[in-house]
């Protein structure tokens, strides 16, 4: 089979189209604004064994911001850490670039991925390629925005409760959340430890397969990743779907619809299937990420690096004003939010009642899947919002979360695909498979993908990426 | 319902959080803070009698051996916002 | 009558190579910040690795102290902010330790006492902060060395009976080699704690005494802290439940200044290190690293060897002594001469060469066969003391040393009588005085007979042939 990396493969060694890839960046980031820091030279600097042969040479990649490359910033789009440079690199990262792949560059986000529009970042802002008045979605929106012009062959993002799949229906690009444990978190910056997964983005679905294979395994530097094995089998044709009002934008129910007509089309049973605790998933899945947000992110006090204020008396000063000075505001909600629910005397009703009803959720899909192979539901109940008054508010964009979260409670594998383009803009599906059963979301869209292949938005047609 | 975060919870909880929230902050978080908690509340209606807190379907047992892995010591020190010898510096004034 | 109620919570840094969640070297002493890494400094993006030795001596610590096993001991996360502490949080265990409701036997004033153990759980250190003038110093090579708490019930009552269980327990650890035990390094911590009310009455208000560097302060601060709460009750004052200084300086204990902050751990499950669950084949390699303790072992070698308690108790003080004694008696050497000779003669040596039993040149071998040499009477009392000398100088055999030294009793009755024969005949006013009845210059001819020798006639063989030879 032809490689999915064909037309990016030796991009970066051949000098004209070396070139005219790195003007073509240049020109489309004013514009777009998917990076934090672009260096093909550094990131060719990393590649210490340059083998033409390697399924990756020459093959430009982007990461987001949250992710270490040793040498590159990891800012994670905060002030507090605007100026550290990370001295090591992630498990995921390193897989890539020991096959030739070329790290060109970091991209934005919103602050340590706490946010659903990228606006949250402290450190610029991220279009999106379909119109440049909209958000790219988040947080992994400069990921999703860079794959989605053409200014990287993939990137890595992370989804903790659908910070990959959101951004990348959002940009029209296919955005793979793995199996938690899947892929190696050493290097991801720590969110919601228990839900943060390294995920995904790319403009094929094959592309998005070979990466997630060479980024998979377990890895000694995670205690929790595992190796997974070759995972479930298909063990029939049988899609379940959610019936009733979704609450969904006329233009995200028309993709829905069309997509579950396709499928039928394509033979496959289409069962309504009940989530009971569905309309707990938003609530658990904030008090849980806050919670565990509250202690990842206690590290940031500006002793050891990253911001310090210019005047402190003494270290609690010092730490104090660090982080007010350091964070952003809504990354302060969250901490407040987690320390709240974490409190003696609160944490029985808040955290440890989230706890019990993420096992209820899992046991819910536990029995959805007995019956149904696969799982397919919206990614976001809205196409990319415009910003300001007429988009969506940050509580809003927390109630929409309410598709993506359940895969992160779960623990399970979920991939958004391009369905279709409305009023100028794509629109996005998921497919939720079981545990480590990503082949299985792999070879369900790559059916879609054979009649609807990726779009691509308008201004940005390089002539290196595929799509229509 | 049960009772949302009044200022002086507010102020604990920062203060556990180590921020110091200015004026403007405590009254535009307060109320973000307030509107989550009770928005929260709707997981008090749930059954949760019989069930247990679980964890992740990690396995047990992980482990790793006990071998000295150096690292650049160095580099991480190059971070530091302040130095004295190999020493990180902070303030203290007594 | 008052009571007082005595618990002890004890930290011991696990003798590992390298860190209890990364692979930095574990070692005090070293240069500030040189045994760092990104994941023992708190960076952004690391993850921690449980070290399999940290897990297999803590393992160690609880199945000597007769502890319950958790069938799942899990790490939580342990929230509170502090310059030292990398993360802003601690791994420990809180919710499921390792071990809980084990005991330790403690004798005091003649009478047992079990002491039980609350729970035993692994965490990691925090680095070291040291205040400088207007500014304080950061070192981390401490930051993420695995620690073992060990936490008592309130089961003592006077301070002498904390630092024997102290003593004890440090003895065992060291036995066990899971800990050096050197609380001047702080490689031991104890914190205490006491509360007293009136006989019958229950425990009363808590009181926890820190910075107790030694076992002796441990039962001075307690002693200091019992009488000072019963003075305050006699005279009607209420006790606080508060934290207070040991002052080495003064003899006292000190309220320990806090600020007043919030307090409140946050305790939660640590999403980044699945749970552990001690199974079969895991434990039966624990129970490997079990060994009898010193309180056992002084018992047996009482019983098996025939020893005093007090040289049994000097043998078995060290594990590597204990080991060494019970070598050389397995070689074949005299149980009563093996244990004399360690516990005197090279007990000697070492403390003047500032040397440890088990890295010197004497090994088992080598004193047993010193004390085969002496009993078989081919060199006496006086000579083997030089040949251990020699051993130790020398580092050799004590049969190559005789040899090469010509230090073999001469013990030929011919050649010995000849020499009697000698010295009688030139000290005629010697034998006379013998013959009368005086029976002091008979020593005086041995001591003529060893001069011309050079030492290496067999004493007890010429006292024989002069008393023979002049009656």
């Amino acid at each position: 089979m032809e490689s999915p990396f064909l037309r990016w493969r030796n991009f970066l060694s051949d000098s004209a189209a070396r070139k005219k890839y790195e003007d073509y960046v240049k020109a489309a980031d004013a514009k777009v604004g998917a990076f934090l820091e672009f260096d093909a030279d550094r990131g060719l600097g990393l590649v210490s064994d340059a083998n033409p042969g390697a399924d990756l040479a020459g093959v430009p990649f982007a990461v987001k911001d949250i992710i270490a490359v040793k040498g590159f910033h990891l800012t994670c789009g905060s002030k507090i850490l605007e100026n550290l440079v990370s001295p090591y690199t992630a498990t995921a990262v390193e897989k890539l670039i020991a096959r030739g792949g070329v790290m060109v560059g970091k991209t934005n986000l919103d602050e340590f991925g706490m946010g659903s529009s990228t606006d949250n970042s402290a450190l610029g802002k991220t279009n999106n390629p379909w119109d440049q008045g909209r958000v790219a979605g988040g947080s992994s929106g400069g990921s999703a925005a860079a794959v989605a012009a053409g200014m990287a062959a993939f990137a890595l993002g992370s989804d903790t409760g659908g910070s990959v799949r959101q951004p990348a229906a959002f940009c029209g690009v296919y955005g793979l959340k793995p199996t938690y444990g899947a892929v190696s978190r050493y290097g991801l910056v720590a969110y919601a430890s228990s839900l943060d997964v390294i995920g995904v983005c790319a403009r094929s679905v094959e592309m998005t397969r070979a990466v997630f294979d060479i980024i998979r395994g377990q890895d000694e530097k995670d205690q929790s990743s595992q190796a997974g094995g070759s995972g479930p089998a298909a063990k029939n044709r049988v899609i379940g779907v959610l019936g009733g009002n979704l609450g969904l934008d006329p233009a995200v129910d028309r993709a829905y619809r069309k997509t579950m007509d396709f499928y039928k089309a394509q033979g496959f049973e289409l069962r309504e299937i009940n989530l009971a605790m569905a309309e707990y998933y938003v609530p658990v899945y904030y008090t849980i990420a806050t919670a565990e947000a509250s202690a990842n992110l206690a590290r940031y006090t500006g002793v050891r690096y990253g911001y310090r204020p210019d005047y402190a008396e003494n270290p609690e000063e010092l730490t104090r004003k660090a982080r007010s000075e350091g964070f952003g505001s809504e990354v302060k909600l969250r901490i407040l939010l987690g320390t709240y629910v974490l409190r003696s005397g609160f944490q029985d009703q808040y955290y440890q009642r989230a706890h019990k009803l993420r096992e209820a959720i899992r046991a819910d899909f536990d029995k959805a899947f007995g019956g149904a192979g696969l799982i397919l539901m919206p990614v976001f109940p809205t196409q990319a919002f415009l910003r300001g008054q007429s988009g969506l508010d940050q509580f809003q964009q927390k109630l929409a979360d309410r598709f993506t979260t359940a895969a992160n409670l779960a623990g399970l594998p979920a991939m958004s695909f391009p369905a279709a383009v409305e009023d100028g803009l794509p629109v996005g599906m998921q497919f939720m498979a079981p545990a480590f059963g990503e082949a299985l979301l792999f070879d369900a869209i790559k059916l879609y993908e054979a009649q609807f292949p990726c779009p691509v938005p308008p201004s940005y047609k390089p002539e290196w990426i595929e799509g229509s | 319902m049960i009772h949302s975060m009044d200022v002086s919870e507010l102020k604990i909880t920062a203060e556990l959080a180590n921020l110091d929230l200015t004026g403007e902050d405590l009254a535009s978080l307060g109320n973000e803070v307030e509107k989550i908690l009770d928005y929260f509340s709707s997981m008090m209606e749930a059954d949760t009698a019989g069930l247990a807190a679980g964890k992740a379907g990690s396995a047990a047992n992980r482990l790793r051996p006990d071998v000295r892995t150096p690292g650049d010591a160095d580099a991480l020190l190059e971070n530091a916002p302040e130095l004295e010898g190999r020493f990180i510096v902070i303030p203290n004034v007594l | 009558m008052y009571q007082s109620f005595i618990g002890l919570e004890i930290h011991i840094q696990l003798l590992t190579e390298s860190k209890v969640f990364c692979g930095c070297t574990n070692r005090f002493g070293d240069e500030p910040n040189t045994n760092v890494c990104p994941v023992c400094m708190g960076y952004p993006g690391v993850l921690p690795a449980l070290n399999e030795e940290a897990i297999r001596l803590s393992y160690i610590v609880a199945r000597t102290l007769n502890c319950e096993l958790s069938p799942r001991a899990i790490f939580e996360r342990k929230n509170y902010f502090y310059p030292d502490m990398p993360k802003n949080y601690q791994i420990s265990q809180f919710s499921s330790p390792l071990g809980r409701n084990g005991w330790i036997d403690i004798e005091y004033a003649g009478k047992p006492r079990r002491v039980r153990i609350h729970e035993i759980h692994l965490e990691e250190d925090a680095g070291k902060m040291i205040h400088a003038g207007d500014m304080s110093l950061l070192d981390y090579n401490r930051a993420g060395t695995p620690l073992l708490e060990i936490v008592t019930e309130p089961d003592m009552e006077a301070g002498e009976e904390a630092e024997i269980l102290l003593q004890n327990f440090r003895r065992t650890i060291r036995y066990l080699g899971v800990c050096d035990g050197n609380m001047e390094e702080g490689s031991m911590r104890c914190d205490a704690n006491v509360s007293i009310n009136l006989e019958g009455q229950g425990l009363g208000r808590k009181v926890e005494i820190k910075n107790l560097n030694s076992s002796r302060f441990v039962k001075m601060a307690l002693n200091y802290e019992i009488t000072r709460q019963k003075e305050l009750f006699g005279k009607g004052g209420k006790i606080v439940q508060e934290t207070r200084l040991w002052n080495e300086n003064r003899d006292v204990t000190e309220p320990m200044r806090t600020k007043e902050s919030a307090h409140d751990y946050r305790y939660f499950p640590e999403p980044d290190l699945p749970p552990f669950i001690p199974g079969a084949e895991f434990l039966a390699k624990v129970d490997k690293g079990l060994v009898e303790l010193p309180e056992a072992r002084k018992a047996r070698f009482v019983k098996e060897y025939g020893l005093s308690a007090a040289a049994a108790d000097f043998l078995v003080a060290e594990k590597a002594t204990a080991d060494f004694y019970e070598q050389t008696v397995k070689l074949g050497a005299a149980p009563a001469a093996a244990a004399a000779w360690l516990q005197f003669d090279v007990r000697k040596i070492l403390n003047r060469d500032g040397k440890e039993l088990a890295d010197c040149p004497l090994t088992a071998g080598r004193l047993a066969q010193l004390l085969s040499l002496l009993a078989d009477g081919r060199i006496h009392g006086k000579i083997a003391k030089q040949v251990l000398e020699a051993v130790f100088a020398e580092d050799k055999d004590p049969g190559q040393l005789i040899k090469e030294k010509g230090w073999q009793s001469m013990s030929d009755m011919s050649q010995l009588a000849a020499l009697v024969d000698q010295a009688l005949a030139a000290n005629a006013a010697a034998v006379d005085a013998v013959k009368a009845g005086d029976r002091k210059p008979l020593g005086f001819l041995v001591g003529q007979i060893m001069k011309q020798t050079g030492g290496m006639a067999e004493p007890r063989l010429v006292q024989e042939l002069l008393k023979q030879k002049i009656k």
